[in-house]
C-alpha cells in the first residue's frame, strides 16, 4: 500500500496542499444531510465550489450563497482539495472526474465497500483504488470524514472551532473519533492544529499522514486513532521515527478479540496480537492509551506539562479521605510521594493547620488554604513544592466539589484562586497538574475546569485520569532521552 | 559452510528445518555463542568428536524425520569416555530403528555437555503485520503456563535489549533470588542483539528458537537452537509470534 509514496517523491508537498487548500469543491451535498459539508466550509478561508446535477437539490445549495457546476470540469478555478459524497455507485464517476480536472486531492465520504465484506464493495474500492494508483491521485479514505484544519476553517463538523491555530495532529482511521477528539479535546484544552479520519486507507494510508504531521511545524504533539495498519512494519518505522521529534499518542481500538472482529467489519484492516502491538508501541518510544478520554488527557499533559522524567509527587488535596485516594491513585501508576525536605517541614509547621489537616505528603490542606481560598496560604504551598528538591511534579486537587455551590457564591475568590494557579503554573519550573472532580454541583466544577484550561493548565477529572497521563509523559520524555 | 550454503544444501534437499547442527554451525559463525555440535556419522567419529569437545558430552540423533529425539531413545547425556560414547552410539542407533523403523539416519550430534545456568529462550517468528518479532523468557514452565515472554519488532537497538530483558515478571530471578549468584544480563542483551542483527541479514529464516540458553554468571550458552527456513518460493507464513501471545 505503500506505491504511492514510492512513486510519487512529492507525495508531502502534495499533502500540504490538500491540508492547507484554497479551493475546497463539494460533489453531492444534499438537503437531507442538512448540506452538512457546505455548512461545514462556511468558516473556510478560501473558496468554495458545489457539483450537483439534482435539480431538487441545486436551489437550496445556490441558496447559500455557494456557486454550483454540473461537473467538476465546469469549474474555471484549481481545486485543492474535493469533498466527495455521493453514492457508492456514483464515486468511480466522481473520481475520474477528479483525475481529469488533475485536483489536488480528494476525500472519499461515500462508503459501502470493502467494509461492508461483501462481493460488490470489494469490487468498487478495487476499482477507485485502481483508478486512482494509475494516475497517481491523492485519495483519502473512502468511508472517512477528510480534513479538519482549525486555522483555514476547514471542517467535517459544524461544532468545529475555527479560525485560530492549534498545535495538536490527530488521525483516525474512524470519523467519529477524529470528530469526537476535536470537539470535546476542544473543550478540554486540545487545539488541533491538523487532523484527518482516513477510513478504508486504500491510496494513502495511516504512516503518509503521521510523516506529514511530524515535518509540520504548526504541529507540536501527535495523536491516533488506530484500528489496523497494513504494512506493520512502515507504520513502526514512521511512528518511531516521529515520536524521536514530537510527542506521539497511539490509541489502539480492536485490542480484543471481539474488538478485532469489529474492526474489519468498520475499516477492512486485520488486528495483530495485543502482546505484539503493544510490544512494538513502546519499542517505538510512543504513549498508549485505551480510550478517548485518555487520549485528551495524555496529549494535555504533554502538551501543557513541562517534559519531565521525574516521578516524585508533592500531592496537594482538600481533605482526609481525597489525601489517601490521591496518593494510591499516583502510586498505582508508579510515581512516589517522597517524604520531604526538613526545610521544607521547618516552614509548614509554622503556619500548616494541623487540625483536620496534615502536611507529610500529601499536604491535607483544605483547612488551611479554606478549599482554595486562601490564596496567601496556597502561594506558601506552592512555594515550598517548588523548592523542595525530593519534590519533581505538583499534582492539586482544586475545590472539594461538595463546597461547589459556596464556589458559585463567590466568583471573586474564584477569580483569586485560578489566578493563583496560572501564576504559578508559569513560574515553575515542575509540571502542575490540576485535578477537578464531577460532583453534585457539575456546571461550578466544569465552570472551574473551563477556567484552568482557558490559562494553559493541565486539568483532568479524576486523580486516577492525572497520574496515568502524567506516566505517560514521563515514560514518553525518558524512551526519547533513552533514543537519542 | 556458509548460512547460504547450509541454506541451499537444505532446501536442494527439499528440507526447510534446518537440524540442530546446521542451525548451530550457522549461529555460531555469526558470533552467538552455541553449545556446538558434531555430527558423527559411526560410533569411531562420535569418539573421536568427543574427545575434540571435551567430556562429559551429549550425544543426539540426527535425523530430518524425528522432532522429539528423547521420545525414542535418541538423546543420551553425561557421557565420560570415548568407550562409553561408541557403545551410547550404537545403543541409540538401535533405540531409533526399533522405535521408528522407518526414521532416515544421517547420525549422531556430538555435543560438550553444558554445565546447567539459568535457562532462558529466545526466539523468533514472524508476524503478518510486523514482520521478525523477537521473544525473549525465562525457559520451562514460566515461559509455557505463564506466558512470561516480552517481544521486540526486529532489528533491536540496545535499548530494546534492555528493556526486553527487564520487562518480564521473571526478571529478579536472573537478578539472583536465594543466594544464587546473577546471571550475566549483560551477555543474554549481547546475544539478544547479535541474533536481532543476524535474523536481519537472513530474511530467508522464518523461524528460530534458542531454547534453553544457559545463562551463567559470566556469560551465556546457547544449548539448543532449531531454525525454519522459507522454501524459497516464497515464505513460508507462520503465525507463531501471534498464537503464543493469544
Amino acid at each position: 500500500m505503500t506505491q504511492l509514496s514510492e512513486a510519487a517523491p512529492d507525495l508531502q508537498q502534495r499533502l500540504d496542499r490538500a491540508f492547507n487548500p484554497r479551493t475546497v469543491a463539494v460533489v453531492g451535498d444534499k438537503r437531507a444531510m442538512g448540506y452538512l459539508w457546505l455548512n461545514c466550509m462556511k468558516s473556510f478561508d478560501g473558496k468554495v465550489y458545489s457539483v450537483q446535477v439534482d435539480p431538487n437539490e441545486i436551489p437550496g445549495i445556490e441558496a447559500m450563497g455557494v456557486p454550483n457546476y454540473a461537473s467538476l470540469l465546469d469549474i474555471a478555478d484549481e481545486i485543492d482539495y474535493v469533498v466527495c459524497a455521493v453514492p457508492r455507485p456514483v464515486a468511480a464517476r466522481i473520481i475520474a472526474g477528479c483525475i481529469e480536472k488533475k485536483v489536488g486531492s480528494v476525500m472519499l465520504f461515500t462508503s459501502g465497500f470493502a467494509e461492508t465484506e461483501t462481493e460488490d464493495g470489494i469490487a468498487a474500492q478495487e476499482q477507485i483504488t485502481q483508478m486512482a494508483r494509475e494516475s497517481a491521485l491523492l485519495l483519502i479514505g473512502p468511508n472517512c470524514m477528510g480534513i479538519y484544519n482549525r486555522r483555514l476553517g476547514v471542517r467535517h463538523s459544524t461544532d468545529q472551532p475555527a479560525g485560530d491555530a492549534g498545535n495538536v495532529g490527530f488521525i483516525s482511521q474512524s470519523g467519529t473519533h477524529a470528530i469526537n477528539f476535536s470537539l470535546v479535546g476542544a473543550v478540554r484544552g486540545v487545539k488541533c492544529s491538523k487532523t484527518v479520519s482516513f477510513g478504508n486507507a486504500v491510496v494513502l494510508d495511516s504512516p503518509d499522514y503521521i510523516e506529514y504531521l511530524a515535518n509540520d511545524p504548526e504541529t507540536e504533539v501527535i495523536a491516533m486513532y488506530i484500528e489496523g495498519v497494513n504494512d506493520g512494519r512502515r507504520f513502526f518505522r514512521t511512528v518511531k521515527e516521529a515520536a524521536k521529534r514530537k510527542p506521539v499518542v497511539v490509541w489502539k481500538g480492536g485490542m480484543t478479540s471481539a474488538g478485532s472482529r469489529a474492526v474489519y467489519s468498520h475499516t477492512a484492516s486485520l488486528a495483530t496480537a495485543p502482546a505484539i502491538w503493544e510490544a512494538a508501541m513502546r519499542q517505538a518510544g510512543v504513549a498508549q492509551t485505551e480510550s478517548l478520554d485518555e487520549t485528551i488527557d495524555a496529549v494535555n499533559a504533554l502538551t501543557y506539562c513541562k517534559p519531565t522524567m521525574g516521578k516524585r509527587m508533592g500531592l496537594i488535596a482538600m481533605t482526609g479521605g481525597q489525601s489517601v485516594v490521591i496518593t494510591d491513585a499516583f502510586e498505582r501508576e508508579g510515581l512516589e510521594v517522597p517524604l520531604l525536605t526538613p526545610a521544607s517541614y521547618e516552614k509548614l509547621a509554622e503556619f500548616f493547620n494541623i487540625i483536620g489537616g496534615s502536611y507529610r505528603n500529601p499536604l491535607d490542606a483544605g483547612g488551611t488554604i479554606g478549599m482554595g481560598f486562601v490564596p496567601g496560604n496556597l502561594q506558601k504551598l506552592f512555594d515550598i513544592l517548588e523548592e523542595d528538591e525530593n519534590v519533581d511534579a505538583v499534582a492539586m486537587e482544586v475545590g472539594a466539589s461538595f463546597i461547589a455551590r459556596r464556589l458559585r457564591e463567590n466568583p471573586a475568590m474564584l477569580d483569586q484562586m485560578v489566578a493563583t494557579l496560572a501564576a504559578h503554573k508559569e513560574r515553575s519550573a515542575k509540571p502542575f497538574l490540576a485535578i477537578t472532580h464531577p460532583g453534585h454541583v457539575e456546571d461550578v466544577m466544569a465552570d472551574i475546569r473551563s477556567r484552568l484550561i482557558e490559562r494553559g493548565i493541565a486539568t483532568f477529572g479524576s486523580f486516577q485520569a492525572a497520574a496515568k497521563a502524567l506516566r505517560r509523559t514521563i515514560d514518553y520524555w525518558q524512551t526519547r532521552a533513552d533514543l537519542n | 559452510m556458509s548460512v547460504a550454503e547450509v541454506i541451499d544444501n537444505a532446501r536442494s534437499q527439499g528440507r526447510t528445518l534446518l537440524t540442530e547442527v546446521e542451525s548451530k554451525q550457522v549461529l555460531h559463525e555469526a558470533g552467538i555463542p552455541v553449545a556446538l555440535s558434531v555430527l558423527a556419522r559411526d560410533a569411531k567419529e562420535a569418539a573421536e568428536a568427543a574427545e575434540k569437545t571435551g567430556f562429559p558430552v551429549v550425544l543426539k540423533v540426527v535425523s530430518p524425520d524425528i522432532a522429539h529425539k528423547s521420545d525414542v531413545g535418541g538423546v543420551r547425556l553425561g557421557l565420560e569416555s570415548k568407550e562409553d560414547v561408541e557403545e551410547a552410539f550404537d545403543e541409540i542407533v538401535d533405540a531409533v530403528k526399533a522405535a521408528q523403523p522407518d526414521a532416515r539416519i544421517e547420525g549422531v550430534a556430538v555435543q560438550n555437555m553444558a554445565p546447567a545456568g539459568t535457562e532462558v529462550i529466545v526466539g523468533m517468528s514472524k508476524d503478518p503485520q510486523f514482520g521478525p518479532v523477537m521473544m525473549f523468557g525465562l525457559g520451562g514452565i514460566l515461559v509455557e503456563v505463564l506466558k512470561d515472554v516480552a517481544f521486540r519488532i526486529v532489528p533491536l537497538e540496545p535499548k530494546d535489549a534492555r528493556e526486553m530483558v527487564r520487562e518480564i515478571k521473571g526478571f529478579p530471578v536472573l537478578e539472583g533470588v536465594r543466594g544464587q549468584p546473577p546471571a550475566d544480563v549483560a551477555a543474554l542483551e549481547n546475544l539478544i542483539l547479535k541474533l536481532s542483527d543476524f535474523i536481519g541479514d537472513h530474511p530467508e529464516i522464518e523461524e528460530l528458537d534458542l531454547n534453553p540458553v544457559f545463562a551463567y554468571p559470566e556469560g551465556a550458552l546457547a544449548v539448543d537452537a532449531r531454525i525454519v527456513i522459507g522454501d524459497g518460493q516464497g515464505s513460508a507464513q507462520t503465525n507463531d509470534a501471534t498464537s503464543r501471545s493469544s
